[in-house]
């Protein structure tokens, strides 16, 4: 770190550029938004567009289906990356491998697309349908347009996404510290919860925090998989927006939505924040 | 299956289960996709396409607006890599190397946009748009996709550039190197892998960009995402299966050219502070 004396300005001309196109295109639309959310369209000071939400029996519905999924989603991938990560770390077989090279692709599979190769798959009349069929039985599976198919698809992006972030944590457990508790007679179970645990729980807490406030505000996967209704708060948002073309609606709900995710946030920056004894001073 | 279950051993037969689920659930779908794009004759209950042929590929290569928007898609992604280079690299080196006031805040401020709901930013950018005249334009567009992009390409090269050790530069100095050069040949070189990620993660995250692309690019720029909405809603599967081939293919070159910079290490770098 350079305290710089010579040219105290030129820190700031470096971020100048970034930080004034992030003013335009990030900060400006949401203290727009902010302003917009507490007026109504005549421009008079209200509260309406928020007591529209709290007393809305849908927009309740939504909250409660947006966690349903979002937790879903959160707990299933952070235990099933968990394990992959783990077997990746510590299976030395051709296969452990060639799913090391293999899992990292989805985190670069352009989304929309994927969420289509999923649904061809899954749809009553998709891929397991017709292998039902030529089994001699017709199972519908009945994912798509419905919970288990927006929790289905958002596990194919977020699983690769959790283990590529754990594995990173686990590679800094050292193959040492596992052998000399080996050595010393401890079982697997608490070289778990006594070595890797403590050394990549930042890690899962971040990948989850990740995992999570994508969901909050999610559009794609639930527009294109999910129920009619509830809906989750991105597309009521989006229905706000673009249907009804109620922005002070819209953006009072961008507000409410942004909150929720703040808490994700504060999660977030309080687990990286954290510097455990032994790494200070590093 | 028990016989399976024995002759391969316990362990080897638990692993070659995940395998065969990692697979079907990961790659199946995609397989499919492929089986489905080069489809001649696919008819319900067809598990796989009956005959196969290039039926559905002339069908969308036909339609001139989908195929104007794949160069605009590529286009876009481009010019949006190379201007997240420019604008973000001094940002990433300045926000890295020096301590200076505001410092923090323009690290959070960075941080706390991704908390914000994009589709209450996008149509708050559709309105202030609509006033500047960018709506419907090619810079309009370019604009949203740095939204999504730019954090990657301040976080991930800030990392890469705090592990170049600062006496490396300091003794290029000293042998009379002008901080150009010496940014150039000893600092970027060193922080290449990750600005390759970084610009990896930019290029394919303009490609997938489609609800921004929707709002502010419409009726004139039309992307290949924004044009997959459509695809998916009113298109047959197998004409749809052709078009989003098209739109995973440069990210899959991409991948391969690049895949020695690929580790979990490099790729989960930009998601921690």
């Amino acid at each position: 770190m350079i305290n710089q004396k010579v040219r105290p300005w030129l820190p700031w001309l470096m971020v100048l550029p970034a930080f004034s196109i992030m003013l335009f295109v990030v900060i400006l639309p949401i203290f727009n938004t902010v302003f917009k959310s507490f007026h109504n369209t005549s421009g008079e000071l209200t509260l309406e567009n928020y007591t529209y939400f709290f007393g809305s029996a849908e927009a309740f519905q939504s909250l409660i289906f947006t966690a349903i999924v979002a937790l879903a989603v959160m707990i299933l991938s952070v235990v099933l990356s968990f394990l992959l990560a783990l077997y990746l770390r510590f299976s030395k077989s051709w296969i452990s491998r060639l799913l090391g090279k293999l899992y990292l692709l989805p985190r670069f599979i352009p989304g929309i697309a994927a969420v289509y190769a999923v649904m061809n798959v899954i749809k009553d009349s998709g891929t397991i349908n017709r292998v039902s069929m030529s089994l001699g039985v017709d199972f519908k599976p009945g994912l798509l347009y419905d919970i288990k198919g927006i929790i289905l698809c958002n596990l194919w992006f977020s699983i690769p996404f959790a283990a590529m972030m754990m594995s990173a944590a686990l590679s800094a457990v050292n193959d040492s510290y596992i052998e000399s508790a080996r050595d010393v007679g401890s079982s697997w179970g608490s070289i778990l919860t006594k070595i890797i645990l403590p050394l990549t729980y930042k890690d899962i807490i971040v990948s989850a925090t990740f995992v999570l406030m994508g969901q909050i505000g999610a559009f794609t996967i639930p527009y294109l998989t999910g129920p009619n209704n509830p809906k989750m708060l991105g597309i009521l948002l989006y229905q706000q927006a673009a249907t009804y073309m109620d922005y002070e609606r819209a953006a009072a709900l961008s507000v409410l939505i942004f909150l929720l995710c703040l808490g994700g946030a504060i999660v977030y920056i309080r687990a990286n924040m954290r510097d455990e004894v032994w790494e200070r001073g590093k | 299956m028990k016989r399976l279950y024995y002759g391969l051993g316990k362990k080897q037969f638990w692993e070659y289960l995940l395998f065969i689920v990692f697979m079907l659930f990961f790659y199946g779908p995609l397989l499919n996709m492929v089986l489905l794009s080069f489809a001649g004759k696919y008819e319900y209950p067809d598990v796989i396409p009956q005959s196969y042929g290039l039926k559905w590929w002339d069908y969308v290569l036909s339609k001139a607006q989908l195929v104007q928007s794949i160069s605009t898609s590529l286009i876009l992604a481009i010019v949006v890599t190379l201007v997240s280079l420019i604008v973000c690299l001094p940002a990433a080196y300045a926000l890295a190397r020096f301590q200076f006031k505001g410092r923090s805040l323009v690290r959070l401020s960075f941080l706390l946009t991704n908390a914000f709901p994009k589709m209450g930013i996008y149509t708050a950018m559709t309105v202030i748009f609509y006033k500047l005249d960018l709506v419907g334009t090619f810079a309009g567009v370019v604009l949203v996709h740095l939204v999504n992009t730019m954090m990657f390409m301040v976080w991930i090269p800030s990392g890469s550039f705090r592990t170049v050790h600062i006496q490396q530069e300091e003794s290029a100095r000293d042998v009379g190197a002008s901080p150009l050069r010496t940014f150039f040949s000893i600092t970027l070189p060193m922080a290449k892998p990750g600005i390759i990620v970084a610009a990896l993660y930019t290029f394919l995250g303009s490609m997938e960009e489609a609800q921004g692309s929707l709002l502010i690019g419409l009726p004139a720029i039309h992307t290949m995402p924004s044009e997959l909405y459509g695809i998916i809603m009113s298109f047959p599967e197998t004409a749809g299966s052709v078009f989003a081939i098209i739109l995973l293919v440069p990210s899959i070159i991409l991948l391969i050219i690049f895949r020695k910079y690929l580790s979990a290490e490099a790729l989960s770098n930009g998601m921690k502070m």
